[in-house]
C-alpha cells in the first residue's frame, strides 16, 4: 500500500477558549479530488487550514507524504502543498505575470534571482489555469472569476503535489463556477492531489472522487457524493428538506423544498421505526 | 520595466546633482575640482579642504544616511503593514525620539552629547511598548492593534515631551530647531553613535525585499509559501524603528520624509515589488533631504532654515498633486 499524500486523523484544533474542531478525518491520493462540505461554521475552513499546516493544531496528526506537519516548515511545506485563500488581497500596481511569480518564490534562493526555469514554470502555471491571456492585466481589473483562476495560477507555480482551495467558487456566477469546477478536475486528473471546500453540493457531487461531510467540527461522513449526500444527512446536517440528484448524463441536481424545514434528528429517528 | 529603470536613474542623478551642490555650495563656493583633490586626499591644507572635510563631507553624508533611512524605513512599515498611512510616526518612535531629546536638551544640557542616544534610546524603547502591545495576547500580530497601540504610544509620548517642555520653559528655545528637524554640521560625532542602528537596519531591510513581496497576495498565500507573515511584520516594524530613531538621533524630526518618498517612488514606477520600492526609496530619499538640506542652508544665507518644515512646505504641494493624479 503506498502512503497517501496527505492523511489527517482526529485533527483538534482550539482557538482561545472556542473549540472548533472537535475530531476530523482527512485522506487524499495523488489524483483525486476531495471536496469538503457542511453548514457555516462547521470548521470547513479550519480544517483546510489545520491541513495545510497554516493552523495550530491542538491534538490529531496530520501527515503529509508520512511526515508530521509539525516537522515541516517554510519552503519544505511550501513545496507538499498550495493553498488558496478564499479571498486573496488584490494589491494595487501588481500585473498577473508578477502575482504568479510572487507564487514561484519558494523556488529562489534568498537574493537569487528568477532563473528561465523558474520564468518556465510561471508560464506553465499560467497556462495550465487557463489565465495565460491575462498575463499583462492588473490585478485590480479583473473580475471574480478571472480573479480566482489567478490565484489558481499562483498556487501552480509551487508546483506542489496538492492543492487546498478554500471556497473558491464563493463569490462566482454559475458561468465562472463551472470553469473554476472544469479546472480542478482537470488539474486532478493531471495527477495532482485536491482539496476543495465548497458550498455547493451538486458541484461537489458532480467533480469530487470523494465528498467529505462536515458537521460542528468534526468530519461525518465520506465517501462518492450520492452516497454521501442523502437525503437523511442533508436534513439531518444542513436542516432542509432536499434531494441530491445525479442524472444519467451525468448531471447533478440539488431539489430543495425551500419553504419547509429540515426534519429534526427525533422525526426522523419515528420514521426509521 | 523600462519606467522603473528611468526613475531609479533619474533618483540617482538626483543624488549626484544634490551631493555636487551640496560639497560645492555654501558660505563659501568651493569649486568642484577643489571639492574631488579634498576628497581623493590630493588638496593640500588649506580653506577649502577644512570646509569640505570637516564641515560639508559629514553634513552630506548624514543627509544622506537619514534620509535613505527614512525612505526605507517608510517603504518596509507601509509594505509590512499593508497600509498606506503607515509611517515611522505610526509605530511610536518618533514621538520617542522626540521625548528623548527634549529630555536631554532641557533636563541635562550639560549632557548635550548625549542627545543622539537619548533620541535613539527612547525611540527604540516607544517602538518596543508598541510591538510588545501589538505582538502578545490573543490576535497578536493583527495589524489594527498595532496602529492602534502606536498612536496611543505616541500620544503618550508627545504628552510627556509637553510636559518636559511647560517644565522647563525657560530653556524650550534650545529645542525648537532639533524638533523642527534639520542637520547641523557637527562631524562626525553623531554618525559614530548611530552607524550601527543604520548598518543593521539597512541589511535586514536588504533581506525583508522577499518575504515583503510574498504579503503582497494577503497573509494565507504567504502562508501558502512557506512564509510566516507575522514575523515578517515583526522584523520589518524592527528594522524601521532602528532606521527611523536613528535618524531622529542625527537629524530630529523628519517624518514626513518616511511617509512620502515610498508613495512617489510607488506611484513614479507604476509597482509596488519592494525589489524596486525599498532600494529606489532610498535613493530618493537621500537625493531629497540632501538637496533640501543644501537649499535650506544657501537660500537665505547667511541664515540657515530648518529642513523640516522646509521640506514640508516644498513636498506636500508635490505629493498633493500626485495624489490626485493617481486616485
Amino acid at each position: 500500500m503506498t502512503t497517501p499524500l496527505l492523511e489527517a486523523r482526529d485533527v483538534e484544533v482550539r482557538i482561545g477558549e472556542a473549540h472548533i474542531l472537535k475530531g476530523a478525518d482527512l485522506t487524499v491520493d495523488r489524483g483525486s479530488l476531495v471536496a469538503i462540505v457542511g453548514p457555516n461554521g462547521a470548521g470547513k475552513s479550519t480544517f483546510a487550514r489545520a491541513v495545510a499546516g497554516m493552523q495550530k493544531l491542538s491534538a490529531g496528526t496530520v501527515l503529509w507524504d508520512g511526515t508530521d506537519v509539525r516537522r515541516l516548515r517554510g519552503r519544505k511545506l511550501a513545496m507538499l502543498r498550495a493553498f488558496v485563500p478564499q479571498r486573496a488581497r488584490v494589491p494595487d500596481g501588481v500585473d498577473v505575470r508578477q502575482a504568479v511569480e510572487i507564487g514561484r518564490s519558494p523556488h529562489i534562493r534568498p537574493l537569487a534571482r528568477p532563473t528561465r526555469a523558474d520564468h518556465e514554470a510561471v508560464d506553465r502555471a499560467l497556462e495550465r489555469a487557463g489565465a495565460a491571456d491575462l498575463a499583462d492585466r492588473r490585478l485590480s481589473t479583473l473580475s471574480g472569476g478571472e480573479l480566482q483562476r489567478v490565484q489558481i495560477a499562483v498556487a501552480l507555480a509551487q508546483e506542489a503535489p496538492a492543492l487546498i482551495a478554500d471556497e473558491p467558487t464563493a463569490h462566482l456566477d454559475l458561468g465562472a463556477s463551472a470553469t473554476l469546477a472544469r479546472l480542478l478536475r482537470a488539474l486532478a486528473d493531471e495527477g495532482l492531489g485536491v482539496v476543495l471546500v465548497v458550498h455547493d453540493l451538486a458541484l461537489a457531487s458532480a467533480i469530487a472522487d470523494t465528498v467529505v461531510v462536515m458537521s460542528e467540527g468534526r468530519t461525518v461522513a465520506a465517501g462518492p457524493g450520492e452516497e454521501v449526500l442523502d437525503t437523511g444527512r442533508l436534513s439531518e446536517v444542513w436542516h432542509v428538506d432536499a434531494a441530491l440528484h445525479t442524472g444519467d448524463d451525468g448531471r447533478t441536481a440539488l431539489r430543495v423544498d425551500w419553504l419547509a424545514t429540515g426534519r429534526t434528528p427525533e422525526m426522523k429517528e419515528t420514521q426509521h421505526r | 520595466m523600462l519606467r522603473q529603470t528611468t526613475v531609479l536613474v533619474l533618483a540617482a542623478v538626483a543624488l549626484v546633482a544634490s551631493a555636487v551642490a551640496s560639497l560645492t555650495l555654501g558660505a563659501v563656493a568651493v569649486p568642484l575640482g577643489d571639492v574631488a583633490d579634498a576628497l581623493t586626499g590630493k588638496a593640500e591644507d588649506g580653506p577649502f579642504k577644512e570646509i569640505v572635510l570637516t564641515l560639508r563631507l559629514p553634513r552630506a553624508v548624514d543627509a544622506i544616511v537619514v534620509g535613505a533611512a527614512l525612505g526605507v524605513a517608510g517603504a518596509l512599515l507601509q509594505g509590512a503593514l499593508a497600509n498606506p498611512l503607515a509611517s515611522p510616526d505610526v509605530i511610536g518612535v518618533t514621538a520617542g525620539a522626540g521625548f528623548g531629546a527634549v529630555l536631554i536638551l532641557l533636563v541635562f544640557p550639560s549632557s548635550i552629547a548625549l542627545l543622539p542616544v537619548g533620541a535613539l534610546l527612547f525611540g527604540s524603547l516607544a517602538a518596543a511598548i508598541v510591538f510588545a502591545i501589538a505582538w502578545s495576547g490573543r490576535n497578536r500580530g493583527s495589524i489594527g492593534r498595532l496602529i492602534l497601540a502606536g498612536i496611543a504610544v505616541q500620544a503618550m509620548f508627545g504628552a510627556m515631551t509637553t510636559s518636559v517642555m511647560v517644565g522647563f520653559s525657560d530653556r524650550v528655545q534650545s529645542a525648537v530647531f532639533w524638533l523642527a528637524g534639520g542637520l547641523t554640521s557637527e562631524g562626525w560625532s553623531e554618525m559614530a553613535v548611530a552607524w550601527p542602528y543604520f548598518a543593521i537596519g539597512g541589511i535586514v531591510a536588504v533581506g525583508l525585499v522577499r518575504p515583503l513581496d510574498r504579503l503582497a497576495l494577503g497573509d494565507e498565500v504567504a502562508q501558502s509559501l512557506g512564509a510566516r507573515p507575522q514575523l515578517i511584520r515583526l522584523t520589518a516594524a524592527c528594522a524601521a524603528a532602528l532606521l527611523a530613531s536613528a535618524a531622529a538621533a542625527l537629524a530630529g524630526l523628519l517624518t514626513f520624509l518616511g511617509l512620502v518618498i515610498p508613495h512617489v517612488v510607488r506611484l513614479a514606477g507604476g509597482t509596488h515589488s519592494h525589489r524596486f520600492v525599498v532600494p529606489t526609496s532610498a535613493i530618493l530619499g537621500a537625493a531629497l533631504l540632501l538637496a533640501g538640506d543644501t537649499l535650506a542652508r544657501t537660500a537665505f544665507a547667511p541664515i540657515e532654515l530648518p529642513v523640516g518644515p522646509f521640506m514640508v512646505l516644498l513636498g506636500v504641494p508635490l505629493f498633493l498633486w500626485l495624489l490626485r493624479k493617481a486616485v
